[in-house]
């Protein structure tokens, strides 16, 4: 949990990433600021689009190479990754401190490869076994992941595993790194309904198991609730409102958060019509004024068209960036349906 | 996989089996007077005598029975015009070898040149690589290769040196009609590498290797490279075996004697039996190119298997 609130492992401030599309300048991150404390589970939830996976590549360089960082720091143990630029400065990042377990088991591992292959891989790069060591730990962290059989496994191919087996090979391989951070990208979205459960938990146990600090990115909000310890809620390549579980699910203060709960499928009764979000996300080719979620927001203020609002801080561990929570805003209540989140928690 | 191998070769064994026939069928109709050089001069009994002679005037049901007993017997025959009364293995045994050594030497020179430019030129993706190959495949498969098969002979003998006729024993003389026979093969194979590894390197697994902290250059040569092989590997023993057949053009510009134009030759003269020989030679080298190539396919990817598939749990 987030006791240690000292000293977080990860620190970004005032971040700005770019890219280039063919001359046209996209603005995916704007000013995004964010503390990761040791040992945590984060999960950063938003919109396809909302630049969660962007904003967490940066911590490992992954972005295509017409993006950049314009502006803003990523500082992990007193390095400015923000600064990085050659390969040989990511290589000490990458798999060795921060490792990822990315979307689609599918694809995400090389087909000509025995999977043991592809740990012992990781093993060799981060922790310098060989041969029978390698194997040895190889078959252990297969064993760690719950597959059976590592022996016979370790010497199988991808194709000769189901997705949600994949998956479990692509968390043995991140673990094989053994890095502090661990980044799940949608880690079940192409998977089985049946098999996300499964994965969830493993990757939740692991976690506790292992000390990790973890990034969970999902627009699942259902995962949220389940595994991490503070939700931050992204709109338009900024952060808009981040707390703890708790306080994301039960008293939201952002109207996006609220418009994003509202969503939430489960809150529906039978016969009325699910909520959706009107409009569109703004096009991050402009610049954009005030509070990005502006236009989509029935209740929204004069003010939010004009300046982008502050971070106001609800409690210790929660704020959001709404003029709503200015003492000289009217009083705008969240959407009634939100009451029935405390039902859906018990 | 025995038993695949020994499916593949009796159906082979069928194809061959219609080629021939078919082949064997065609060639004999052709207009009698090919086969005399000076038909109009020759009286009735002559013609009917040389054609009796060359068997021609038998039923042709009877004809094709013969040819496959002989072939049985490991018999290719004779040589009817093009050489007359040798034996067509000698003929071709007296060829081939130079033709298969300057294919095999042009083949290696080929992969030898392709694979290494197709994967800078992957590599440096629109970096001077990628430019200088571009324009020498476009050059290559762009300009007629008669065109610049002239001027490699006339700027590598005038400028160069080389000699530029071939001579069996003089190495100098391979260097031209080699480097000319592989380049085509070597822009195939540069731009097809290419643009497989392009392919490969947008994949997921490529994103997991870099995530995982593997460098560029490793996830090129470990994880890319035998990717974008497997789609290429299947073509190779074809090519292969169409290059050792030799070149007409080559071998009649340096006046290589190989068996390049040999076919051509041949059909031309309406030597039947020669025909015949050479078009079964030629059907086995594609038909065991294409066997060696799936072969291949199987050795280098796991997913592909000829036995009974075991599901994926």
């Amino acid at each position: 949990m987030t006791d240690n609130h000292e000293q977080p492992v990860l620190q970004v401030e005032h971040l700005d990433i770019k890219f280039n599309l063919r001359g046209k300048v996209l603005h995916a991150i704007r000013d995004v600021s964010l503390e990761l404390y040791e040992g945590e589970t984060l999960a950063i939830v938003g919109e396809s689009g909302s630049g969660k996976s962007v904003l967490t590549k940066a911590f490992m360089g992954l972005n295509d190479s017409n993006g950049w960082v314009d502006h803003g720091s990523i500082l992990y143990q007193g390095h400015d990754l923000a600064r990085y630029t050659t390969e040989k400065e990511w290589l000490t990042i990458r798999g060795r401190e921060i490792a990822m377990v990315l979307q689609d088991p599918m694809t995400s591992l090389n087909p000509l490869k025995t999977i043991g292959a592809q740990i012992e891989e990781a093993l060799r790069l981060h922790q310098g076994l060989r041969g029978a060591a390698a194997r040895q730990r190889t078959v252990e962290l297969l064993n760690d992941v719950g597959i059976t059989e590592p022996d016979r496994r370790r010497r199988q191919y991808p194709h000769e595993f189901s997705g949600g087996m994949r998956q479990r090979v692509i968390i043995a391989i991140a673990l094989a790194c053994r890095p502090r951070i661990l980044i799940c990208d949608e880690p079940t979205t192409a998977l089985d309904v049946t098999i996300q459960a499964q994965i969830i938990r493993l990757i939740y146990d692991l976690v506790h198991r292992l000390h990790l600090t973890a990034i969970y990115i999902t627009h699942d909000l259902g995962v949220v609730a389940n595994v991490a310890d503070r939700v931050a809620v992204m709109y338009a390549g900024d952060i808009v409102e981040i707390g703890t579980s708790r306080e994301v699910f039960y008293s939201p203060a952002h109207p996006y958060t609220w418009a994003l709960l509202s969503s939430l499928p489960q809150l529906g009764k039978k016969g009325e019509e699910l909520y959706t979000i009107r409009g569109t996300p703004p096009n991050l080719y402009h610049h954009i004024t005030g509070d990005a979620f502006a236009p989509r927001n029935p209740n929204a203020l004069k003010a939010d068209f004009i300046e982008r609002p502050p971070f106001f801080d609800i409690t210790p561990t929660h704020k959001a960036r709404t003029w709503l929570l200015d003492e000289r805003a009217p009083d705008i209540r969240p959407p009634q349906v939100l009451s029935r989140i405390q039902s859906l928690g018990q | 996989m025995t038993k695949y191998i020994l499916k593949r070769l009796g159906t082979s064994l069928l194809t061959l089996l219609i080629i021939l026939t078919v082949v064997f069928i065609l060639v004999r109709q052709m207009p009698i007077e090919g086969y005399f050089d000076n038909f109009d001069k020759l009286d009735q009994a002559v013609i009917n005598a040389r054609l009796q002679q060359l068997g021609l005037r038998d039923p042709i049901l009877v004809q094709l029975k013969d040819f496959f007993v002989r072939l049985l017997h490991g018999d290719l025959g004779q040589s009817a015009r093009y050489s007359v009364g040798v034996p067509i293995t000698a003929i071709i045994a007296n060829k081939a070898p130079l033709s298969i050594r300057m294919g095999v030497i042009s083949m290696a020179l080929s992969l030898l040149l392709g694979i290494p430019l197709g994967a800078a030129m992957a590599r440096s993706k629109s970096g001077f690589w990628d430019k200088f190959g571009t324009v020498f495949i476009v050059f290559v498969s762009a300009v007629p290769s008669a065109v610049y098969y002239i001027y490699i002979q006339s700027f590598g003998s005038s400028l160069l040196g080389f000699p530029m006729l071939f001579s069996r024993d003089d190495w100098r003389t391979w260097i031209l009609p080699v480097f000319s026979m592989s380049l085509g093969n070597t822009a195939y194979y540069a731009m097809w590498l290419r643009r497989y590894m392009v392919d490969e390197m947008n994949k997921d697994y490529v994103r997991l290797a870099r995530a995982k902290g593997v460098k560029n250059s490793e996830i090129t040569m470990r994880h890319v490279f035998r990717n974008s092989f497997v789609p290429m590997i299947q073509y190779i023993p074809t090519s292969l075996l169409y290059t050792v057949s030799g070149s007409i053009y080559i071998e009649s510009l340096y006046s290589v004697p190989g068996m390049g134009g040999l076919l051509v030759d041949v059909i031309t003269r309406q030597d039947n039996p020669m025909v015949q020989a050479l078009v079964m030679i030629y059907s086995c080298i594609g038909i065991v190119g294409m066997i060696l190539g799936d072969l291949l396919m199987v050795v280098i990817d796991p997913r592909i298997s000829l036995k009974r598939k075991e599901s994926a749990r």
